[in-house]
């Protein structure tokens, strides 16, 4: 559990501390295109999150909430 | 403390200036830097008094066949797609008749023969375009001039827009486009020239949300001939003025690129100026 | 909405891709799609075993300046048959279901019950900056099947830093279930009997909460970690599912020998995910990993990459492969031994033992015009565990303790954006 929390740390501090590069507001057409969220396709995310969290025993990571089921 | 800052320069022959709500200099400073660098970039690369530019290039081209970058190519589509939509009348190949028009408040008007000579070199339909290769005629040539300052007004406010929540106003010689309403709710006023002189005093107000704004108008372009008014508005057809077109027009669009189309297609319309942005339903005003 | 003139329609389509705002980029919405309206429809099939039809729809309004209002409405009809914890053995097995029907297991197969049912479920977000720096997303859940209903909401704040390099967010949610099974709720670890009535509906809770950091790491890569944490209380059992009875020597189940299942009442879920998209010329990568463990001794890895390709501009493919492996839950239990100790807490639900799930596949994306697109998924999905796992008893290790269920993923959708 302490491992993981560290993990989870070293993680966030690489995250946050390191823009690999300085990007300019110009440069941001690319990240700005729909395709580039991490969710590419909320729908499929949705979805397949559904069949997922009626399947196995693990849910969520990238969000709060999300109805329950009668399903696990 | 103040809640904007105002950033000024000078671009495409227009007083530029940017409005931005925030009370941090340093971010005034770097946003203005960004746009007026977006500006002149575009400037630069679109004129058609520039030596080495694709404008250039495509124009000396003498009927050789042209490779243009995707931004080009993005502005020849568009040119394409308002040539058709204006049936004929919005044309980029139109910009030779400056050899002989001068519109300088004088009552020179040009050698009718002179103007005759040039309708044979003007006509996109005497283009061909297939991405990304444009072919001129020799004695053709292209001036984007119609589209360059309100296509540079929206990439300036797609930068601003990708840089910072604040709300702005970016607006080069009237060309302009307002992002949002401010912090308090209310909306951005901007000053509006008096189309009918030289603009030193703003004679009304505009309040918008969010949008374009352009204006096509013969305030301070004209020739005054025999008591007739000869507007710099030119039909790519005949090589003369459009007849009975309004003094100005003033379109509010979702960007000014479609408001300064729409100014130029009903200013091109002559007398049907008004009853075409009725039609389609575009917010306007008319001054004749 | 007016009729728009088609000069005009056509003009504003020119001029979106004029400004490079093309109906794949998130800065559309900015340039007038006013409304967005998608609809999807599902189909997942196990081999054998459950089927579900799953259609959906999406209405999303833009107010501009930010501000979103977003509905959606999905609607599941179920049918099919699915594992009731029993174990396979060496004679058919017969079971009463708890609407009194009968139906019979043949030697050596997974006991599995039919079932059918229906669920309708409805979201609503509202999405709105609240200054430049800060934006919150609210939410509305609300869904109902015949013998569980379920309603919640959630709150996110996101905060943007470093020019909008650098963006935090905080986020919670409220969940409150009712659960009201069709013959009531057994007492867990009793044996079943379906002549028995009991309390009829029980409850649960879920609060839960994620922290997040997303970082723009280059222009074409960026990169996001979450935690999550979620807190579950009330009744948590699997009232329909039921554990063997087995001979300690033999591992053979006598008639009527069944448990009923029972889990804690309390659960705390976490979880790490990390996530990362990376833009090459004009193909994008997503990758993204899940560690989660939570206190009933799951401890689970989840490995998803998506891979989309450009291969023109209008038509896109994304293969898509998924990895899962999770550990079994402490109180999992392939069956128990008849006449001994009974433990706190049992389940034979196979999603709680130790599994794997392989999931491959592929999307089609169709730009049929500027704002509007078809979709096509087709995704083969393969879920095993432990066939023959040390705890099966006497004959029970002749039989698969966890065939394997391949499953069939279809969905089909379409999206239009209206200026």
């Amino acid at each position: 559990m302490k491992l993981r929390l560290l993990l989870l740390c070293a993680a966030a501090c690489l995250v946050v501390g390191c823009a690999v590069q300085s990007v300019q507001p110009w440069q941001r057409d690319l990240l700005s295109e729909e395709k580039m969220q991490l969710v590419p396709d909320p729908v499929q995310g949705f979805l397949d999150e559904h069949i997922y969290f009626s399947k196995e025993a693990s849910s969520g990571g990238q969000g709060v909430g999300g109805g329950g089921c009668g399903c696990n | 403390m103040a809640d904007h800052w105002i950033g000024r320069f000078t671009a495409m022959a227009s007083p530029c200036e940017v409005l931005v709500e925030t009370s941090s200099h340093k971010e005034a400073a770097a946003l203005l830097e960004l746009i007026s660098s977006e500006a002149w970039r575009i400037e630069e690369k679109f004129s058609r008094y520039l030596k080495g530019n694709i404008v250039h290039q495509i124009n000396t081209a003498n009927g050789a066949a042209i490779e243009v970058d995707e931004e080009s190519a993005r502005l020849l589509d568009y040119a394409a797609v308002c040539y058709e939509l204006s049936d004929g009348a919005f044309d980029v190949t139109s910009g030779i008749l400056r050899r002989v028009w001068k519109f300088d408040g004088s009552d020179r008007l040009p050698d009718p023969a002179s103007v005759a000579q040039l309708l044979p070199r003007i006509g996109w339909n005497k283009v061909v375009w297939n991405k990304p290769r444009i072919t001129l005629q020799p004695d053709m040539e292209l001036d984007l001039g119609g589209l360059g300052k309100e296509y540079a007004v929206d990439a300036a406010a797609t930068l601003l827009e990708g840089a910072t929540q604040a709300s702005f106003v970016v607006n080069f010689g009237g060309d302009l486009f307002v992002s949002s309403l401010r912090a308090n709710g209310e909306p951005w006023r901007i000053g509006l020239d008096d189309p009918l002189h030289t603009g030193e005093n703003a004679v009304g107000q505009l309040q918008i949300e969010r949008g374009g704004v352009a204006t096509s108008g013969d305030a301070r372009r004209f020739l005054l001939h025999d008591g007739k008014r000869y507007g710099h508005i030119l039909n790519p057809l005949t090589g003369w003025p459009v007849e009975g077109a309004p003094r100005s027009i003033m379109v509010v669009a979702e960007t000014c690129v479609e408001a300064g189309m729409f100014a130029t297609m009903a200013m091109l319309r002559g007398p049907e100026a008004e009853a075409f942005l009725d039609g389609e339903e575009v917010k306007y005003w008319c001054e004749r | 909405m007016q009729l728009k003139s088609s000069l005009r329609v056509k003009l504003r389509a020119a001029t979106c891709s004029l400004l490079a705002v093309t109906a794949g980029s998130a800065a559309a919405a900015n340039f007038g799609t006013r409304w967005t309206v998608e609809g999807a429809s599902l189909l997942y099939a196990e081999n054998k075993r459950t089927t579900v039809f799953e259609p959906l729809l999406i209405v999303k309004r833009n107010f501009g300046a930010g501000q979103m209002l977003e509905g959606k409405f999905v609607f599941d009809a179920m049918t099919g048959a699915s594992p009731t914890g029993a174990a396979a053995t060496n004679r058919s097995q017969t079971f009463t279901t708890p609407s009194g029907n009968r139906y019979t297991t043949q030697t050596g197969e997974v006991p599995l019950r039919k079932f059918q049912d229906q669920r309708g479920s409805g979201d609503v977000s509202w999405t709105k900056p609240l200054n430049r720096r800060f934006k919150s997303v609210l939410s509305a859940h609300v869904s109902a099947e015949t013998d569980y209903q379920s309603v919640g909401a959630t709150g996110t704040i996101t905060a943007d830093f470093n020019q909008k390099l650098t963006t935090f967010s905080l986020g919670g949610g409220y969940n409150s279930d009712r659960i009201n099974p069709v013959s009531g709720v057994p007492d867990g670890l009793t044996r079943v009997n379906p002549n028995l009535t009991h309390e009829e509906t029980r409850s649960k809770h879920i609060a839960d909460g994620m922290l997040g950091v997303t970082q723009i790491l280059t222009p074409r890569w960026l990169v996001q970690v979450n935690f999550s944490y979620a807190k579950e209380d009330g009744y948590l059992t699997e009232p329909y599912k039921i554990i063997s009875l087995v001979d300690t020597l033999t591992g053979e189940t006598r008639t009527g020998d069944y448990l009923y299942e029972k889990r804690p009442d309390a659960r705390v879920r976490q979880s790490v995910f990390a996530s990362t998209a990376y833009h090459f010329a004009s193909d994008i990568l997503h990758v993204s990993y899940r560690n989660y463990w939570d206190d009933w001794g799951i401890r689970s890895h989840t490995v998803d990459l998506k891979y989309d390709l450009e291969l023109s501009d209008k038509v896109n493919l994304e293969p898509h492969m998924r990895f899962y492996h999770q550990s079994a839950a402490d109180f999992y239990t392939y069956s128990l031994p008849r006449g001994g100790a009974v433990p706190e807490f049992a389940t034979s639900d196979y999603r709680f033992g130790t599994l794997n799930t392989q999931t491959i596949g592929a999307k089609i994306g169709i730009r049929t015009a500027d704002l509007q697109e078809f979709s096509f998924r087709l995704e083969y999905m393969r879920q095993s565990g432990n066939e023959h796992p040390d705890e099966a008893v006497g004959v029970q290790q002749n039989y698969s303790m966890f065939p394997p269920i391949d499953i069939l993923i279809l969905q089909v959708g379409y999206s239009i954006g209206i200026p």
